[in-house]
């Protein structure tokens, strides 16, 4: 509720932004985040070839761009877009996942807010 | 002693059966939302699911107990039933992380409706 969605068409990336998935706490475990970033790695491989994963961790007193949200680089837009209809709406760690497209210029930037 | 127990290691991934379709909840949206715009989208999106899962009973209990998370010592009543089965105990984990979710909500955006049946936890009354 409340939201309006734009009608255009998206326009596919090749850089999946993976939303909801994770807690502060678990991204500030080593363990946990290590665990979190190779569990997305090896499912994203079953849709095409991932070139590299991204994750910002919390940082103590400071607000961190992105925080919360899983990058992909895939390396062709349709692997990307194919990982997208596999993964939205799936859980992970019983949560639901929201996904985007994301702009390979900001991600290799590493500036990972949003607009 | 034998060597330790191999630890068998489980996705966090569900499988296609976990795919959470939530009536007017797009999870493929734009990527010209603001950060504040996809937070209060995420925070709406979450107590939806959680409002869905208290309702169907969805609580997402493991069905092999060695995937599930260790038991507290058990509570009993004073008849001797126990209280603090994983039902009730998941289901309270669920309400209250739903009710700081719709507080959050309303923290950003005081006209946001909760759920109609969203109810605050009970105030504690001095007999």
């Amino acid at each position: 509720p409340g939201l309006q969605m734009p009608s255009t068409a998206q326009t596919a990336t090749t850089v999946l932004c993976l939303m909801n998935m994770t807690t502060e706490e678990e991204l500030r475990d080593d363990d946990e985040y290590e665990g979190i970033l190779e569990d997305v790695r090896e499912e994203c491989s079953n849709y095409g070839q991932v070139l590299s994963v991204a994750a910002p961790r919390p940082v103590e007193g400071t607000l961190v761009p992105g925080l919360g949200k899983i990058f992909v680089e895939f390396a062709a837009t349709d692997q990307c877009q194919r990982a997208q209809t596999a993964l939205a709406g799936r859980k992970f760690a019983n949560r639901v996942v929201v996904t985007s497209f994301f702009d390979l210029e900001k991600y290799r930037q590493k500036n990972f807010a949003a607009q | 002693d034998g060597p330790p127990a191999k630890k068998r290691k489980r996705s966090r991934w569900g499988g296609e059966e976990t795919r959470t379709v939530i009536p007017g909840m797009p999870t493929v949206i734009p990527p010209n939302m603001s950060e504040g715009q996809q937070k209060l989208y995420l925070i709406h999106l979450q107590v939806e699911d959680y409002t869905r899962r208290l309702r169907t009973d969805d609580l997402g209990i493991p069905i092999n107990p060695a995937d599930r998370s260790p038991s507290p010592e058990p509570v009993y009543s004073h008849d001797g039933k126990r209280l603090n089965v994983r039902e009730v105990r998941v289901r309270k984990k669920l309400e209250d992380s739903r009710h700081s979710l719709i507080q959050e909500a309303l923290k950003l955006n005081p006209t946001y409706k909760p759920p109609v049946d969203y109810r605050p936890p009970a105030q504690k009354f001095e007999d």
